[in-house]
């Protein structure tokens, strides 16, 4: 039996609760926890911002356990960019002190009318005026409450683009930590939530401490085994992609008309360490370590950037220029905007404009104005104004809709569905739009681990898709990062939850509980809005999706109008009445 | 980083030579060619027995590159081997008799003329595949010998140019297996006549 915190705003009462022991075995914990309460608590058809909507911040039976990576948590919530269901998983240390304090989730409905914080530690939770930090930076929030809290504490906070409703508007989870996608930040922002303080000092019960001691030496071993983990990402952190992606063209530039960037070298893993890296940064108990601290010329400092932002802010943008484009990065973290949408958005602003738009005034590879625009958009300024709609209501306004390269109103990772077809059908049937660690395809149709697919085939793909989704799920609900998915599988996995909590998992049971949270995803997003027609890519690309698409719908048990069968849903134990 | 198209039609000739001759499994194996201060080696995972440009992939000897992640994960074996000896050109397969015969013995001495005259002896080393300490081992035996093989793993067989590197390969496993043969036929009562000059 586990325990919750229930937050309503609106009234301003905190309840603990006990959390349901099934709940736990068939959703697990952080995302499907998460997406389950959403599905109880909020009709599919509510709005994202209204105070029906709510927000969960959950972990998972291996948070805080000594299994390297599980500092982490997700947040649940339904989207202002997409509409439909929405799960962000977050690094740091917040989910590390949450789960110290013994709670499973914090379920936050309702809204406040003036800005308020919320304070845990290990006896007292409580709400707490936050006009002080209402308009403050992500950077400045964590300042002052560590200030007035003390560096104990773990936090969450929102920038003013979160304030101001910008629909991509990220959670800041610690320096450098984000709950990037989906705009849950725009969500706290609505409830007038602020930022949320925890402090844990507790330890979470492990059923064999013994066995899992044997099992963590052959996991770490395995860790500095692994090329990616030990060597790439540890070395170059997430930026040695750059340079690796390019070649494969498919590196998103001009806002994907292109598939390779002239000036990627100026924008490297290899520029960066080069030119700006500081010292390497991890989340909670991570020997990979695969964050950066950099400074750049004019002395400013930061987090990042990571590759999706170098790509993002670079090569999307003609922007060949790594100090630019960490600045613009530093930018988007101290007001709150999620990098790849802004980067997208943006992407398209400059499409526009050169298509000859007179209200987009922005030219390729105009760093200085693109560092304007990330604050007018974040206070919701001139042409930021609609910027911060995100680039799929943006591209409608300005009545070119092709600009916009979005998957369900999701701005498209930075990986060129041209030239990986798997990763093209993930974007195209991720539940939270155009995502890439739903289903990494990138791990086995580049890099090779743990095997090399023919990038450009779709036989299996379809297959592959499905299995991968389903273990993402598993993994944002344990939670632990997913870039162990270049050395781990269900096997390990299972065996590690089958240490800590003593009940028996198996590799079988691991991938239902992640299909089973995938289909009421599914269910939820098309009773919100989100049918199969949303399961498609932008007009520019040349994938040749449809086919993969029946087949995907097929191996999924799902009819071929991609809602799932009512057999799937009943094995799957989820009982959903009506029929889409 | 697009491989000049005689670098890629030698590795990939080669690697199809190994492969049919059975000393590599379907994703097995891999093989490099020097080039002053570069090297290109065969991408991780691929497939030695239908090679394609993308598949080889090119390495800095001297730093760290991003583009070291794609490569074979015994690029740091060849690399090692490329600094620490004049060789060009490395091959690693794992042929099954060489393998075996590892099991059993810290060295193999060739009991065929040819590959006693040629190999004169084939250290056996030990190290976790794609470890600094298999690194170094096989460089220092490939210091002094031109093969060796790695426990419960493989060969590696280096030389100033491919063909050659091939032909040690194929020299340890022929050795391995006469070896194996003649302990075969010892066993089944036959008598071993050693060659009067060796
Ligand atoms: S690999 Fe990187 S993102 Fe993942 S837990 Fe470690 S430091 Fe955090």
């Amino acid at each position: 039996m586990g325990k919750c915190l229930t937050v309503n705003l609106s009234t301003k009462t905190l309840k603990t609760l006990d959390v349901d022991k099934e709940l736990l075995l068939s959703f697990m914990g952080g995302r499907g926890l998460g997406v389950k309460l959403l599905w109880d608590l909020v009709p599919p058809s509510t709005k994202p911002f209204s105070e029906e909507n709510i927000l969960v911040f959950a972990v998972g039976p291996l948070t805080s356990t000594p299994i390297p990576t599980t500092g982490r948590f997700s947040i649940v919530s339904k989207s202002p960019l997409t509409g439909g269901i929405f799960y962000s998983s977050c690094g740091g240390f917040f989910g590390f002190k949450l789960k110290n304090v013994g709670f499973d989730y914090i379920l936050v409905e309702g809204r406040s009318s003036t800005p308020i914080y919320l304070y845990i530690d290990d006896k007292n939770f409580e709400l707490r005026d936050a006009s002080h930090l209402w308009g403050k930076t992500t950077k400045e929030t964590f300042k002052i409450l560590e200030e007035d809290l003390g560096k104990d504490f773990s936090f969450v906070c929102i920038g003013p683009a979160g304030e101001n409703l910008v629909r991509y508007a990220c959670v800041m989870g610690g320096y450098g930590n984000f709950a990037g996608r989906g705009g849950l930040g725009a969500v706290m922002g609505f409830k007038r939530l602020k930022a949320i303080a925890v402090k844990g000092t507790g330890k979470p019960k492990i059923a064999d401490e013994e066995g899992l001691a044997k099992a963590l030496k052959n996991f770490r071993d395995r860790i500095s085994w692994n090329p990616v983990l030990d060597k790439a990402l540890a070395y170059y952190g997430t930026s040695a992609l750059v340079n690796v992606i390019n070649e494969h063209r498919i590196l998103p530039t001009k806002n994907f008309q292109l598939n390779r960037f002239e000036d990627a070298e100026n924008i490297s893993g290899e520029t960066l360490k080069e030119k700006i890296f500081v010292r390497r940064r991890s989340c909670y108990n991570c020997p990979v370590g695969c964050k950066r601290m950099t400074k750049t010329g004019s002395g400013r400092e930061g987090e990042g950037p990571e590759f999706e932002t170098l790509a993002s802010l670079g090569s999307m943008l003609l922007i060949g220029d790594v100090e630019a484009v960490a600045e613009i990065n530093y930018l988007c973290n101290d007001l709150g905007l999620d990098t790849i949408s802004f980067g997208g958005t943006v992407a398209c602003a400059m499409e526009l404009s050169e298509k000859g738009l007179p209200d987009a005034r922005v030219k390729w590879g105009d760093a200085e104005t693109v560092k304007r625009l990330v604050v007018d958009t974040a206070y919701r300024r001139g042409l930021g104004r609609w910027l911060a709609e995100g680039s799929k209501i943006f591209s409608e306004k300005f009545g070119f809709a092709e600009a916009s390269m979005n998957v369900k109103g999701l701005e498209l990772p930075m990986y060129h569905p041209d030239g990986v077809f798997g990763q093209a059908l993930a974007y195209a049937t991720s539940n939270r739009g155009a995502c890439h660690l739903n289903a990494y395809l990138i791990s086995v149709e580049v890099l090779g681990y743990p095997y090399l697919m023919d990038r450009f085939s779709p036989v299996n793909k379809p297959s592959i898709v499905v299995y991968m989704q389903n273990l993402a799920a598993v993994m944002d609900s344990m939670v632990v990062c997913k870039f162990l998915g270049f050395e781990f599988d269900e096997e390990t996995f299972a065996n590690l939850l089958t240490l800590v909590t003593g009940k028996t998992f198996t590799q079988e049971s691991l991938i239902t509980i992640g299909e089973r949270i995938w289909n009421l995803e599914r269910v939820f997003n098309f009773k919100a809005g989100l049918g199969w027609e949303t399961d498609r890519l932008p007009s520019r690309f040349k994938v040749p999706l449809q086919p993969m698409l029946k087949e995907y719908y097929r191996v999924r048990g799902w009819k071929p109008n991609g809602y799932p069968t009512k057999n799937k849903l009943k094995s799957l134990g989820l009982n959903v009445e009506d029929e889409c | 980083m697009k491989v000049p198209k005689e670098v890629y039609e030698e590795l990939k000739d080669y690697c199809l030579r190994i492969a049919r001759r059975g000393y590599v499994t379907a994703h097995g194996g891999n093989a490099s060619i020097k080039s002053g201060n570069l090297m290109w080696i065969t991408r991780h995972a691929s497939s030695l027995e239908n090679l394609k440009p993308e598949d080889v992939i090119q390495v800095s000897l001297e730093k760290p590159s991003s583009f070291d992640v794609l490569a074979s994960l015994e690029t740091i074996v060849h690399r090692q081997i490329y600094l620490e000896t004049p060789n060009l050109a490395v091959l690693h397969a794992h042929p099954p008799i060489s393998v075996a015969l590892s099991f059993f013995m810290d060295e193999m001495i060739p009991i065929d003329t040819e590959g006693y005259y040629v190999l004169k002896k084939v250290p056996v080393v030990e190290g976790q595949p794609g470890s600094l300490e298999l690194a170094k081992n096989v460089a220092i035996a490939l210091k002094s010998y031109y093969a060796v093989i790695v426990r419960a793993h493989g060969v590696f067989a280096a030389a100033k140019y491919m063909d050659i590197a091939y032909q040690y390969l194929c020299m340890v496993e022929h050795s391995a297996e006469i070896l194996w043969l003649t302990e075969v036929l010892k066993k089944s009562g036959l008598t071993l006549h050693k060659p009067k000059k060796f």
